[in-house]
């Protein structure tokens, strides 16, 4: 066998050799790529299935949020309209019959007294005063056994000078002893918290709807300092009672000290009554 | 984190997630004041018109989507169950979200009971996300089939060689 020969087989098996190593390496970098790309694939179709669910959701959210925005006010009424004119009826149905003076509903010698402090923008005091209150009217206030006092605490009301505003406003009208009207509509018609929807002409538009009331008497009494001394010594009223939230209730006899009434429920009357029964049996 | 631990940390969330849903619902149905540390607030949430979704109480169906991610997270672990906890916890997150918008700008009172579940389905969401994506687990048929060499063609040498 020539050198030659010899040398090329040698060469041949060295380039074999290394054909099959390439071949094995080009192997495993495929097998690393197919890999790769497989788990990128995985890691694609979840990331775009998440990303389905969360669309869904973003505009589920958004329908809901379109859907509930107004959902919390009632539309503004009119004086005159026909919606104004139910309001009006409503509450005369409730209230229209019973003594009013001031702030005082019922009797003024009604043996038991109910301070119910309250903002007119709270929405629980709507909750109250359309739930709860008118059973209690009907059996304990129109009876003669209580009288209810309203007094002003802010709560849900932001600004400090739109709270003393509304609530001057009702003490006005109370002056021509028809603040009761103007709160029972004021609850009725009440917008959705913090909308900014008492302005003047909301509440123009209120008293225009208070049966009898003397716009000019009113637009006059509202100027009074005393009322506005007024709403700021129920504040210190509640504040000396370690109220912070509203509606929150005061039950007295007599002359007696007044005692916290927690009835755990605005829409119930029946906690009342047993209180304020349970008070005239005291 | 292991598979097993991960499971089992989301499952004690939920479980917890379960019971104040499960207490919100009571009370709302009872018509009881909530226990509350912040003054009145858990009673002016749970009685705004927001504690309802077109009729049904929010707290009810906070209680139907928890049952939902137990139930997603007892079944045997795979691919569909992984996606179905996370396809639970991200409407979760977002009611969650939206409750506690309407809890700062429309109601303007905290509830904590509230607060604390939408904590749980936030870590919920995160965890349960970060479970699909990294696919963990006992499936095998999670992953698309790789392509194995004998059904794919050789490559032409002369590119094993370059």
């Amino acid at each position: 066998m020539c050198k030659s020969c010899l040398m090329s087989t040698a060469e041949g098996d060295e380039e074999d050799l290394t054909r099959k190593q390439r071949r094995e390496q080009a192997r495993a970098q495929r097998k690393q790529l197919e890999e790769a790309e497989a788990a990128s694939a995985v890691r694609r179709k979840r990331l775009s299935q998440l990303g389905i669910v969360t669309a869904v959701v973003v505009v589920v959210i958004v329908v809901i949020l379109v859907a509930t925005g107004g959902g919390g006010g009632t539309k503004k009424v009119v004086s005159g309209t026909k919606a104004a004119n139910e309001t009006v009826a409503t509450v005369n149905s409730l209230i229209g019959g019973i003594p009013e003076h001031e702030n005082v509903l019922g009797n003024p010698k009604a043996p038991v007294t109910l301070q119910y402090f309250g903002d007119l923008e709270c929405p629980i005091c709507k909750e109250f005063t359309l739930g709860a209150l008118p059973a209690l009217l009907q059996s304990e206030v129109r009876t003669g056994k209580v009288k209810i006092e309203y007094l002003s605490l802010e709560t849900a009301t932001r600004e400090p000078e739109v709270f003393k505003t509304q609530q001057v406003a009702a003490l006005a009208a109370g002056k021509q002893s028809k603040m009761w009207y103007f709160v029972e509509l004021f609850y009725h018609e009440q917008g959705e918290e913090d909308s900014g929807y008492v302005t003047e002409n909301y509440l123009q538009n209120l008293a225009q709807q208070v049966p009898g009331l003397n716009l000019t008497k009113w637009t006059t009494d509202r100027n009074d300092e005393a009322l506005a001394n007024q709403v700021a010594n129920d504040a210190q009223t509640a504040s000396n009672q370690g109220f912070t939230g509203t509606p929150s209730f005061l039950l007295s006899k007599g002359g007696g000290a007044p005692q916290k009434l927690e009835a755990g429920t605005y829409t119930e009357a029946a906690p009342y009554e047993a209180a304020i029964e349970k008070l005239l049996k005291s | 984190m292991s598979a097993k631990a991960l499971r089992i940390t989301m499952i004690a969330l939920t479980v917890i997630g379960l019971g104040v849903a499960s207490y919100l619902t009571y009370i709302h149905y009872a018509g009881i004041k909530p226990v509350c540390t912040a003054g009145g607030s858990c009673l002016k949430v749970q009685s705004s018109i927001y504690s309802e979704l077109a009729g049904v109480p929010v707290a009810l169906i906070g209680l139907i989507g928890y049952v939902a991610i137990l139930a997603s997270l007892l079944a045997p672990e795979g691919e569909t169950t992984r996606f179905a906890t996370a396809a639970f916890t991200v409407p979760g997150f977002g009611f969650s979200a939206y409750l506690t918008y309407r809890e700062l700008f429309s109601i303007h009172a905290i509830c904590e009971w509230c607060v604390s579940s939408a904590a749980i389905m936030t870590v919920l969401m995160c965890l349960s996300i970060w479970r699909f994506l990294r696919g963990d687990g006992t499936s095998k048929g999670a992953s698309p089939p790789a392509r194995t060499d004998e059904s794919r063609p050789a490559p032409p040498l002369t590119a094993a060689r370059s």
